[in-house]
């Protein structure tokens, strides 16, 4: 039974307060955890914790020791032996950034699945044995786990083969999709695995979704160690009463950046729900085209057109060619909803005419925009409440809809979703 | 500057109804049918010589929920989460389990104050039961958190009722004052097992978790913490005003007459002749809403806290294939409990007693998982009890073992 020769799997609780025995036969202690490191596919356990045999000494009986991965000579469900005698010098736990423990981070923790993009709750550890190397390879989310851990499977299996010809299996997440969510303790921050898939890659709505499901310190973790404009998404997606706590656990600084990549209109309704102070010192933060624009929007009157309205739109006056408009359309980053359309404007800033993506790809580029444009439009007026601009939409079904002032000057628009938002705040969920 | 301190007024007013909900739906669903019949009987049988106890059994409920309050704020983790990362899934498995057994119990008692209050008014338990699981199931299932917890918070209000029957009732408030005030107890096997039902009854292994899980749903701010200490502490003495009002009636009324009772449905009936037809309505309506409130309440925290615990998705908000766990469980729990009433000849007070049994069984290891918990500064950081605070929660536990001891020991001998 040399480590070196074997090849086996096996769970974390299989081992855990097992005897540690070292050379001369001693017992050492009981293995409390497992030490590995992060940064591989597959994390290299480098060093097994273990809490010492108490030999009378009253003095810190709690404390857990660290005994390298390379003393190690077995190690099965049975015992832990060693190569060495380690006497009685043993070196403290020590935790690097990169370091995880087993138990103490992962076992029975949260953690997210970026594969399925779904939070679990770990039911135990899958290890390997193999070449002399230990690696963390699953995590087990399955009632199997469970079983295993109450030491029921022996009846349990019994009673769903003998009626159902079944046996309840594992359920393993490969650790490569594994994020666990657990902060470190001492820096507050996410232990960040390398994943095939990352947390950033996970879909907005989904993260959103996770974000809500994990508990308070791994929902701030994970949501401090999204990229400014996935946490911008994320944060739309998220519930409001979730939005303010998020946001208020970031600097000023990063909680303005992350504002700044929100949809205008996102930003503004989270802005509203935010304390004065908060506010006046996010705006402190904030660039000052971006900031202007918010300032703007947050003036409006909460259910009317106005505030339910995007400023995210393209306009272009006129008089300008279909070569003009196309290149502005490439310059844009603004989602496809909100550029289903292209507004036209006079020299006065009014409201012209509207044109589609269409229109400027079937038509010659020098063609001047006001002569293909079409006049008749449907336009929103700033003040208009939820139910007139819901009538508009269900009438015309218009894929957004221009809002002026009074002055029929172009002020936003509002897309079909933010109509059906503003409507059914349920949908919003 | 007086402009600035009404806003600044304004706002802490508005910060602390966000925060409330928790302390005080915890505390009124407290009052449930048990809670009901057993001040009704402490007032009855024994006048008013019980109502001191209000008093330090307010202290003790107010100490034992900060601590659930403070967690729940602090690691924004439900209770049964907590002891899960702690204490690993054997531990809680058997933990949970005895939960769901007892708030299975609990529920079925929750289920027969409906039907025995339904029945003052006359309608028939063949027809009480069908639509009352069915309405408090709806009610969860398809309201959202913030329109259940309104409602919740509507049924609290109507407590209002038992104050009110407690005026007219007409006690001598002059034996009522003094009787509050004056601690008296005599030794004797009857009065023993009235304090531990009290103590009981008021203080039950269920509430830990709901209210920290529901603290966790609120997803409370450590700087509003204070709000939160705030609705614990009105919840926990708006539940002894209501059981006080309870004990007065009685004993204003049944006592001096003599009048035995077993029942809160008992006592709302003999109170018709004594007090007067609306007195005894009243109180049967406040028995129907405190039943069906806690009706609502116990299996939907049971099945919150069982699957938070086993790390199963759970949630109001969240769609039966997302979440069947909880889905089964909470129907499961609802309507069996429900129908259980409906077995003829149902041995309903060796359920009542088996019930007991488990919630003292219980009680004192939710304490002591709590007070692990609370102390452990990787959960809790700064915030673990203080040494007194300990110390007072320490004895708190011991007394609450004792207790469970003498109640186990009274029930079974």
């Amino acid at each position: 039974m040399k480590k070196a020769s074997l090849k086996m799997f096996f769970f974390l609780t299989e081992i855990i307060n097992h005897r540690v025995v070292d050379s001369r036969g001693e017992v050492v202690g009981k293995i409390r955890d497992l030490k590995a490191v992060l940064g591989e596919l597959f994390p290299k356990v480098v060093s097994i914790c273990i809490q010492k045999k108490s030999r009378g000494g009253p003095k810190n009986k709690k404390e857990i020791f660290e005994i390298g991965w390379d003393n190690v000579k077995t190690i099965n469900q049975n015992i832990i032996k060693l190569k060495e005698d380690v006497g009685d010098d043993l070196k403290p736990l020590k935790t690097e950034k990169n370091h995880i423990l087993l138990k103490d981070e992962i076992l029975d923790k949260q953690v997210v699945d970026t594969f399925g993009a779904k939070v679990e709750r770990v039911n135990d550890v899958h290890l390997l044995l193999a070449e002399g190397e230990l690696r963390l390879v699953h995590v087990d989310i399955g009632i199997r786990g469970i079983l295993r851990r109450l030491k029921w499977t022996g009846w349990v299996d019994g009673i769903t083969n003998w009626l159902f010809a079944y046996q309840i299996r594992d359920k393993l997440i490969s650790w490569k999709y594994i994020q666990p969510a657990a902060p470190d303790p001492q820096r507050k921050e996410l232990k960040l695995n390398v994943t095939l898939r990352k947390l950033n890659e996970i879909h907005p709505s989904d993260l959103a979704d996770i974000i809500e499901e994990l508990d308070g310190q791994g929902r701030t973790a994970v949501f401090k160690s999204l990229d400014l404009q996935t946490a911008a998404e994320t944060l739309e997606e998220v519930d409001p009463k979730l939005q303010i706590s998020l946001i208020e656990e970031h600097t000023e600084d990063k909680a303005s950046d992350i504002l700044e990549e929100m949809a205008p209109d996102e930003a503004v309704d989270l802005l509203l729900s935010l304390p004065d102070e908060k506010k006046e010192k996010l705006f402190r933060e904030m660039d000052k085209g971006k900031k202007e624009r918010l300032m703007e929007l947050l003036k409006f009157v909460e259910g009317t057109a106005g505030a339910i309205m995007t400023i995210e739109y393209l306009s272009i006056n006129q008089s300008k060619t279909i070569k003009d408009a196309l290149e502005k359309f490439k310059k844009t980053t603004d989602p496809l909803e909100t550029t289903s359309y292209i507004y036209l404007t006079d020299d006065e800033e009014k409201l012209a005419g509207v044109l589609t993506l269409r229109h400027l790809i079937f038509n010659p580029p020098d063609t001047i925009l006001s002569s293909i444009m079409k006049k008749e439009l449907i336009k929103l007026s700033i003040e208009d409440d939820t139910n007139t601009i819901a009538d508009a939409f269900k009438k015309y079904k218009f894929m957004a809809l221009p809002v002026v002032d009074r002055n029929d000057r172009l002020k936003g628009i509002i897309t079909l979703r933010d109509a059906v938002d503003a409507k059914f705040p349920e949908f919003e969920d | 500057m007086s402009k600035g301190f009404l806003k600044s007024r304004w706002k802490v007013f508005l910060i602390f109804l966000a925060v409330i909900g928790p302390g005080i739906i915890t505390s009124n669903v407290d009052n449930d049918a048990g809670g009901i019949a057993t001040y009704s009987i402490a007032g009855a049988h024994f006048g008013y010589s019980f109502l001191w106890s209000l008093i330090p059994i307010t202290l003790v409920l107010i100490i034992i929920q900060e601590m659930s309050a403070r967690m729940g704020v602090v690691s924004g983790k439900g209770l049964s989460d907590l002891i899960r990362e702690k204490f690993g899934v054997k531990t809680t498995f058997y933990l949970l389990s005895a939960l769901v057994l007892t708030n299975f119990g609990n529920t079925i008692a929750e289920f027969a104050g409906v039907a025995s209050a339904m029945g003052i008014f006359g309608i028939s338990t063949y027809l009480s039961m069908p639509l009352c699981s069915l309405l408090v199931w709806l009610l969860v299932v398809k309201g959202s958190y913030k329109s259940v917890e309104k409602v919740f918070l509507v049924a609290c209000f109507f407590y209002i009722t038992y104050i009110i029957s407690g005026f007219i009732a007409n006690p001598d408030w002059n034996l009522v004052g003094k009787s509050l005030l004056s601690p008296k107890f005599s030794f004797n096997p009857a009065s023993i097992s009235m304090l531990v039902g009290l103590v009981g009854t008021t203080i039950a292994p269920w509430m830990q978790f709901y209210l920290q899980s529901a603290i966790v749903e609120k997803n409370v701010k450590l700087k509003n913490y204070k709000y939160s200490q705030i609705d614990v502490i009105t919840g926990s003495f708006v539940v002894n005003i209501v059981a006080f009002f309870i004990i007065v009636v009685c004993a204003a009324t049944l006592f001096s007459q003599g009048i035995k009772i077993n029942s809160a449905s008992e006592a709302a009936l003999a109170l018709a002749p004594l007090a007067g037809k609306y007195c005894s309505y009243l109180f049967a309506f406040g028995l129907l809403n405190a039943s069906l409130f806690a009706a609502s309440i116990l299996p939907l925290s049971t099945a919150y806290v069982v699957c938070e615990g086993m790390g199963w998705e759970n949630g109001v908000n969240k769609k039966f294939s997302e979440a069947p766990q909880f889905y089964l469980l909470y129907s499961l729990l609802v309507f069996v409990g429900a129908g259980v009433i409906l077995i003829p000849r149902l041995p309903l007070f060796y359920i009542m007693f088996l019930t007991q049994v488990l919630n003292g069984m219980l009680l004192p290891f939710v304490l002591i998982f709590i007070l692990f918990l609370i102390n452990d500064k990787r959960i809790m950081g700064k915030y673990t009890n203080k040494v007194w605070f300990n110390v007072i929660a320490w004895i708190t536990a011991a007394v609450m073992l004792a207790l469970s001891v003498i109640l186990l020991y009274s029930i079974i001998f």
